[in-house]
């Protein structure tokens, strides 16, 4: 047995975080360990990796009874962790990224920079990633990161490695890639364990699974044991329609068409429309354009042509401020970055939009803006102590919806989710899906890019697929997830 | 509770002072106190709102001098004193829009901004004067920093009306909702359609109609226009809103805590000159007073906040 834990448990202030946490990885396994957000498993990650440590209950570590002070004493036992958000320095390279902490070091502490660059090219090119060692992390995108982060991991010589939702951000070749030097490692006789959020991935990787929900180890077991519907069972904890399905609705008239839109290098020619009641999907792999898309017609990126018509009439939209005043609104994948002002109430994020509805001659009414408030937690089904708690204190569900809530106040009539359910567990999905489809049977025209082409063939009436800045193929709803990948991959000729 | 930290300690130190020394519960001490904290004071409820807003300026110290020169000079020329009253504070507001302005349109840090314009403003102010104050003012522009109204000091009321003022700003108008949003938040900001390169204006021009009153409550209470008032002063306003809750990162403050920042450190400094402390002694003190706040104000957070 490589690790060992059994019966911990982690109290932060009052919130009890982890009830009775069991988990056992052997070494050459790759072991999932499933759950809601909130269910406890970063927690029991971190306390593994020395980031936390635990209030009760035994950790075996090699045989061995260990409790890791410190993210360096863990790292020194072997034990190595990629993150879900990459813990990375952004204006460091590559190379330094991945040697963080543990530089080759030269006499009067000088580092050994060239053997560092060398080195991290080696290892890059070992798993054939598109990184280079010289690049500037910051400049990244949300991928390449995360494989930096997984460079970082494995060359501390580890013999088990945690990964926390390494796919959340990559595209279907990226997350292939991933899985790849996940069974490499296995092959390796290392000790893997694997956090995810997506349930179609678990088959591709997975030996054996331990379910956390409220805290305590519900269910272990090989995977090929259990059904994927019974694992969504343990993980919520009650019977659920294991697959959200949509029905569909008549679409009405015409409320955003685009026309032409192109930013140089960006996008090319990008024309559709959207029509009251219609959930459009816009798939495509990483880098397509799809959230570029999603930005140049909510006025955050200038564009080099094109026109942008809402309801029939061009509008001139160059600032998110001029988008918004048309009625459209963008949710974005980076909810915490650009979606929701964490440490300010709830009730100033839902009503943060729309200001205007509830003040007189720019002095606020208190009492509309609670009556508001109250008003879409209970639409929503927001779940929070109170109008008063701040934003960034809830679950990633439920952020999502203070964001949906804040452009139903201002009264959008289009709505861009980028990735809305990114981050989110799966009884969270399905309300979020339930809200979209509210808002399209009350008239609203959605545009939803998602990775997750399940989610897409669940949710979407009609779904464009882009590639390299263009829109690639239009397909109906009730398409395949490989017609949908010959679209966003192959080139035109190709299809 | 934790949030009363700074007013029970204000209590405390109140107390403590009366005790130790006979001399700091007399009607002309506490006035004094009120007259010397008014100027920081009034600065601070500016940086307050700059500081929720994520911002930050440095050049309040150097805008006090330029405002109460200015007001002088036109009092000088034979204006009326309102209407000198009146030149300092308009000069307020007009270097605060231009820092505003400023770090909106250029967008360069504001620390940067008002660092060059704390520099220009200065020297400006040095070359109007010659370096020289400005002296002959009339008898009764004393009113301001020395008077009294209704049994308590004139500044008082001042400075009563402006926090009032602040608050009502910062807790019910769209603006100080989104000069919270813009703090906490300023591509969500954005994204929310919030005109926030408007708004941070506004803000900045704010705090500096608030320096420019400031500036002519120093100059009343000298009696004079001195180009080199308010050395340090930004530091000091800094200072109150943060030991009184306010986030250097923006989205966190309120006007009743900067004022119990600002006073605390109006008592420490009264204390310390009624007992006899070294003013060199004194500067270490509040000093230390701003560290030990700031880690309080920050475990209180880490705690409430505590991450699963």
């Amino acid at each position: 047995m490589l690790l060992d834990l059994s019966g911990i448990q982690k109290r932060f202030g009052g919130v009890t975080a982890l009830r009775d946490g069991n988990l056992a990885v052997e070494p050459g396994e790759v072991h999932l360990l499933l759950g809601e957000n909130g269910a406890g498993k970063s927690t029991l990650m971190k306390i593994v990796a020395g980031m936390e440590r635990r209030d009760s209950g035994r950790m075996l570590w090699q045989g061995r009874a260990a409790a890791f002070q410190t993210p360096a004493e863990a790292a020194a036992a072997g034990i190595a962790m990629v993150h879900q958000e990459s813990l990375l320095a952004p204006h460091l390279s590559v190379a330094e990224n991945i040697f963080l902490g543990r530089e080759q070091r030269l006499p009067f502490g000088w580092v050994n920079r060239r053997r560092m660059v060398e080195q991290a090219a080696r290892l890059i090119e070992e798993h054939h990633f598109p990184l280079h060692a010289d690049w500037q992390v910051g400049r990244l995108s949300p991928a390449a990161k995360q494989l930096v982060g997984i460079c970082r991991a494995i060359q501390h010589g580890s013999s088990l490695l945690i990964f926390d939702e390494p796919t959340s951000s990559l595209s279907g070749a990226e997350t292939e890639e991933v899985f790849r030097i996940v069974r490499t490692l296995r092959a390796r006789g290392m000790g893997v364990i694997y956090i995810t959020h997506r349930l179609e991935e678990l088959r591709a990787v997975g030996d054996r699974v331990t379910i956390l929900r409220d805290g305590a180890t519900v269910h272990n077991g090989p995977l090929a044991e259990v059904s994927t519907d019974r694992i969504i069972q343990y993980m919520v904890g009650r019977e659920m329609v294991s697959i959200y399905q949509r029905q569909p609705l008549d679409p009405g008239p015409e409320l955003l068409r685009v026309e032409g839109l192109t930013r140089r290098g960006v996008l090319h020619e990008v024309s559709f429309a959207l029509r009251t009641g219609e959930i459009v999907g816009l798939a495509g792999l990483i880098g397509a354009g799809r959230t570029e898309a999603c930005r140049a017609i909510f006025g955050v990126d200038p564009v080099d042509a094109g026109t942008i018509f809402v309801e029939g009439r061009a509008a001139r939209i160059r600032s998110p401020r001029e988008a918004v005043a048309a009625g459209i609104a963008l949710i974005t994948e980076d909810r915490q970055r650009t979606g929701l002002a964490l440490r300010l109430p709830l009730a100033y994020n839902v009503t943060l939009a729309n200001l205007g509805e509830i003040s007189h001659f720019g002095v606020l009414d208190r009492q509309a803006q609670n009556r508001v408030t109250t008003d879409y937690i209970a639409r929503l089904r927001i779940r929070c102590s109170s109008g008063r708690q701040a934003a960034g204190r809830l679950s990633g569900g439920n952020q999502q919806k203070v964001v949906i809530a804040k452009w139903l106040f201002r009264r959008a009539r289009v709505f861009l989710f980028d990735e809305p359910t990114r981050g989110i567990d799966v009884g969270a999905k399905a309300e979020v899906f339930a809200v979209m489809d509210e808002l399209a049977r009350s008239g609203a025209a959605i545009l939803m890019v998602s990775s997750e082409m399940q989610e897409l063939l669940q949710v979407a009436d009609r779904i464009l697929v882009m590639r390299q800045g263009r829109i690639s193929g239009e397909l109906p709803g009730r398409t395949t997830q490989e017609e949908i990948m010959r679209y966003a991959a192959l080139e035109p000729e190709a299809i | 509770m934790q949030r009363l930290l700074p007013f029970l300690s204000l209590i405390v130190l109140f107390v403590a002072l009366a005790i130790a020394s006979p001399h700091f519960l007399t009607e002309t001490n506490l006035s004094s106190v009120v007259r010397q904290t008014a100027v920081i004071n009034t600065m601070s409820l500016g940086m307050t709102v700059i500081i929720i807003a994520g911002g930050i300026d440095l050049s309040v110290g150097a805008m006090l001098a330029m405002s109460g020169v200015l007001g002088t000079m036109a009092m000088e020329s034979g204006m009326p004193v309102p209407a000198g009253i009146l030149i300092g504070v308009l000069t307020g507001l007009f270097w605060g829009s231009l820092n505003g302005f400023l770090t909106t349109r250029l967008r360069i840090a504001p620390f940067i901004v008002t660092l060059g314009t704390l520099g220009i403003i200065r020297g400006l102010t040095l070359i109007i004067t010659g370096g020289l104050p400005v002296h002959r003012v009339p008898q009764s522009f004393a009113f301001l920093g020395e008077g009294n109204l209704l049994g308590v000091p004139f500044v008082l009321w001042v400075v009563v009306i402006c926090a009032v003022a602040t608050h009502v700003v910062l807790e019910h108008t769209r603006l100080g909702r989104y000069a919270f949003a813009i703090g906490s938040n300023p591509d969500a900001a954005v994204y929310a359609g919030v005109p926030v390169g408007f708004d941070t204006t506004a803000i900045y021009a704010l705090g500096g109609l608030l320096t420019g009153l400031a500036g002519m409550i120093e100059a009343s209470r000298l009696m004079t226009g001195q180009p080199t008032a308010g050395n340090g002063y930004e530091l000091q306003a800094i200072a109150a809103v943060v030991i009184g809750g306010g986030s250097l990162h923006g989205g966190e403050g309120s006007v009743i805590g900067t004022l119990i920042g600002a006073l605390i450190m109006g008592l420490l400094s009264n204390g310390s000159d009624l007992l006899g402390i070294s003013p060199y002694l004194q500067q270490a003190i509040i000093g230390g007073v701003i560290i030990l706040a700031v880690t309080v104000d920050e475990l209180r957070k880490r705690r409430s906040h505590g991450d699963g």
